[in-house]
């Protein structure tokens, strides 16, 4: 009796799970416009008055936890720049710690308003997960050993055991080199960076794999920085950048127009110093802080003068930068290399060689 | 003239105040509102499934993983598809579960038997050990365990405790036994099957023969003969007929940069932390099953044996513990699955079980379809489990 009641549940459970396959597949698309009206993004941030961001607390310069604790770094103040631009108030965030591997599902499903958490832009990612707003960090990934292990190039890394972070793309990357170049690479998983982190030190694995930035960032931590060394290969183009839900276009773009008045600001100069509360002269500032002119507040449903709060209270791209992954932060040195601006405004010394580079406002 | 009594104009009980109609009735619309129930939870599901856009669809399967897998028992390429990643991810589960369910049990009954020693010493310590294990969260007990493998000998120093057998902090490497061959690795290991069967057969012919004629036999000794007769036969017929010996011993070596040892067979520091805690924590549930069980035969079965002057362990032994297994059986097998499902928390620790691998699958495969193909691969095995139970629990069945 016990045996077929356990038959007959799998066999409805399987029935069932068929069940939504086959309508996925039955119906491609739904007819004329069934989608009920949802209250768009913007009114539910506007009445919780919080934004909602799942992010991290465990790499320093990205997200980490201040000495009184608060939630500090590169991808928390994304957060409070874009909560500034809609209710104006920067401390008007709530951070949802998440896992890697929690990255994706958590922006699916929508319960956040928004994922700053060290993610690659990937097209599959931008597929499933939701939309990629804006390049805000270049990185790549790369290899960190121990000094007196002697080695000098990633390739020498033959039979190792790589110690990597579950759900990450470092984690296929990883899988990718050492095919390439017949490594024969164990990969040692884990769900926390935390406990990556503490296989290394002991030794359990003999390399750390992880963006280079983060690799930084981590050994800044580390009891003797000295015995440490990273290697001079980037095996991977890792873009950072928020990301957002699919199926809100207006959400969508305020998030890019906001990521767009950090590197926009920066490019003209202005910083959380001198941001204008009257009119310069100067139209592209001028339209930029509210005080003339529009680059579509009206439609994006955010305040006229919102660059003005922005600015104030988080500050440009660049105040941003030096503050977590600059000299007030892991000390990653920012000039002449990928994530400087590509161009100062109007372009009077261009190239500047970097790639950090938004639409124009207007 | 007979007049019919009214009475026989009876029809029977109306229909609504049949008792049997009654039960039918209910039988159906508490089933109709139990398939309902579901399938409204399901529909629920796919309609918010679709409306947010999340893939969905099960076509990855067929599709190259690509991406490493840290442990493996079963053979794995980078190239192999998903489904058979996922194949090589439950197998480890499974190993992990077989394994740890026999040491775990091994373990609790010992642990439950010391529990009821009269020994003030050996029950307090196995009271402690109950307590102690059975009241703090499994997570943690991992943790401290990987902790424990982590503070091991690193593996540059080259720990050896014996020729061969390896140990550090990336795990434990041992010779092994390998086939060059697998066909003949595989007939051969048929062939022994059937020579531990011919083995066990002679035993229990020669026990059979010294029980009812009093002739000493010999069984055990006889028994293991006959095994190592046949199997020595199988070894050289396999030889002969594929050219060369069935299994080699793969010996552990540290090779390359790093040291690390290749050959025989490597549990890696993930899964012994996993093992160890995993069979620590089951076995204090099970020892208090075990006390439980021995508790539940009546006190004048074992006073009875031990005035017939069976000693202690022999009372135990061909008395009690047959007795109590009838208790002690179906808790033990809830006890198999719990370890089984625990196993999942392996990706905290670093070990590549079903639930860490799988989770690593969800970045380039739908998340939906790959939790539901977890759910049912824990439930298939959970019910394998109860499957071998109930039928070993109706084995031992008295009526």
């Amino acid at each position: 009796m016990k045996g077929r009641t356990a038959i007959i549940l799998v066999a409805i459970m399987a029935g069932l799970f068929a069940l939504i396959a086959c309508e996925e597949e039955a119906t491609p698309a739904p007819e004329a416009t069934p989608v009920p009206e949802v209250e768009s993004r913007l009114e539910t941030v506007m009445d919780r008055g919080t934004v909602i961001c799942a992010s991290r607390d465990d790499v320093p310069g990205y997200g980490y936890l201040d000495a009184n604790g608060n939630n500090v770094g590169f991808d928390i103040d994304l957060c409070r720049a874009l909560a500034t631009a809609v209710l104006g108030d920067p401390n008007a965030i709530e951070i949802r710690l998440i896992t890697a591997a929690q990255r994706g599902p958590t922006v699916q499903s929508g319960e956040v308003d928004m994922l700053v958490r060290t993610v690659t832009w990937t097209t599959s990612r931008d597929a499933q997960w939701g939309n990629y707003a804006q390049t805000m960090f270049y990185d790549g990934q790369g290899f960190m050993v121990r000094k007196d292990l002697g080695i000098d190039s990633a390739l020498d890394l033959k039979d190792a055991s790589v110690c990597v972070t579950q759900g990450t793309t470092t984690e296929l990357n990883l899988q990718d080199f050492s095919n390439q170049y017949d490594l024969n690479i164990t990969a040692l998983t884990f769900e926390d960076t935390d406990l990556v982190v503490a296989a290394y030190e002991s030794q359990q694995c003999d390399a750390f794999t992880n963006d280079r930035s983060q690799l930084a960032a981590i050994g800044s931590a580390f009891e003797n920085r000295d015995d440490h060394v990273i290697l001079p290969e980037t095996i991977s183009e890792e873009p950072l950048g928020p990301v957002v839900p699919h199926g809100d276009e207006q959400w969508y773009d305020i998030v890019k127009t906001v990521m767009g008045m950090l590197i926009y600001s920066e490019a003209y100069g202005i910083n959380s110093g001198n941001v204008p509360s009257a009119e310069t002269g100067d139209t592209v500032v001028d339209r930029l802080f509210g005080l003339s002119g529009s680059y579509g507040q009206e439609t994006l449903g955010i305040s006229q003068t919102a660059a003005q709060d922005v600015i104030r209270n988080v500050g440009n791209y660049g105040e941003i930068y030096e503050r977590n992954l600059g000299a007030g932060g892991i000390n990653l040195p920012r000039e002449n290399g990928r994530n400087a601006l590509w161009a100062d405004a109007r372009c009077t010394d261009c190239p500047k060689g970097g790639q950090i580079y938004a639409a124009p406002l207007r | 003239m007979a007049v019919i009594p009214r009475g026989l104009n009876y029809k029977g009980i109306p229909l609504w105040r049949h008792t049997q109609v009654i039960q039918g009735a209910l039988q159906v619309i508490s089933a109709l509102v139990a398939v309902s129930l579901v399938a409204w939870f399901f529909l629920n599901i796919s309609g918010a499934i679709r409306d947010r856009d999340i893939p969905y669809g099960f076509s990855f399967l067929s599709r190259e993983y690509q991406t490493p897998i840290g442990h493996h028992f079963l053979p794995y390429e980078s190239s192999d598809s998903f489904l058979y990643a996922f194949g090589v991810a439950a197998t480890n589960t499974l190993l992990v579960s077989i394994v740890g369910v026999i040491l775990a049990t091994a373990l609790g009954i010992f642990v439950g038997v010391s529990r009821m020693s009269g020994n003030w010493i050996v029950s307090r310590a196995a009271l402690v050990y109950i307590e102690f294990f059975r009241n703090v969260p499994l997570l943690v007990q991992l943790f401290f365990w990987f902790y424990i493998v982590l503070a091991l000998p690193q593996v540059r120093e080259g720990h050896v405790i014996a020729e061969r057998i390896y140990i550090n902090n990336s795990g434990i490497s041992i010779p092994w036994p390998y086939a060059p061959n697998l066909d003949a690795g595989l007939l051969f290991i048929g062939l022994a099957a059937i020579a531990a069967f011919s083995g066990l057969t002679v035993h229990r012919a020669l026990v059979r023969r010294e029980t009812l004629t009093g002739v000493n036999s010999y069984p055990v000794a006889l028994g293991i003969s006959a095994f190592v007769l046949v199997a020595a036969a199988a070894w050289l017929f396999v030889s002969v007929a594929f050219g060369e010996a069935p299994f080699y011993v793969s010996t552990p070596e540290p090779q390359g940069t790093f040291g690390r040892p290749v050959g025989g067979f490597t549990a890696p520091g993930g899964l012994i932390a996993l093992l160890v805690g995993l069979v620590i924590y089951t076995s204090s549930f099970i020892a208090e099953i075990v006390r439980a069980g021995i508790q539940s035969v009546g006190r004048g079965q074992s006073e009875a044996a031990r005035s017939l002057g069976l000693p202690y362990m022999k009372t135990l032994r061909h008395v009690t513990f047959p007795q109590a297994l009838r208790v002690i059986i179906p808790p033990l097998i809830s006890q198999c699955l719990n370890l089984t499902k625990n196993s999942s928390l392996a990706a905290a620790i670093g070990y590549s079980d079903l639930t860490n691998v799988a989770v690593t699958m969800t970045q380039t495969a739908p998340a939906v379809s790959i939790f539901i193909m977890i759910m049912l691969a824990y439930l298939a095995m959970s019910l394998a489990y109860s499957l071998v139970g109930n039928v070993y629990n109706r084995l031992i069945r008295f009526v």
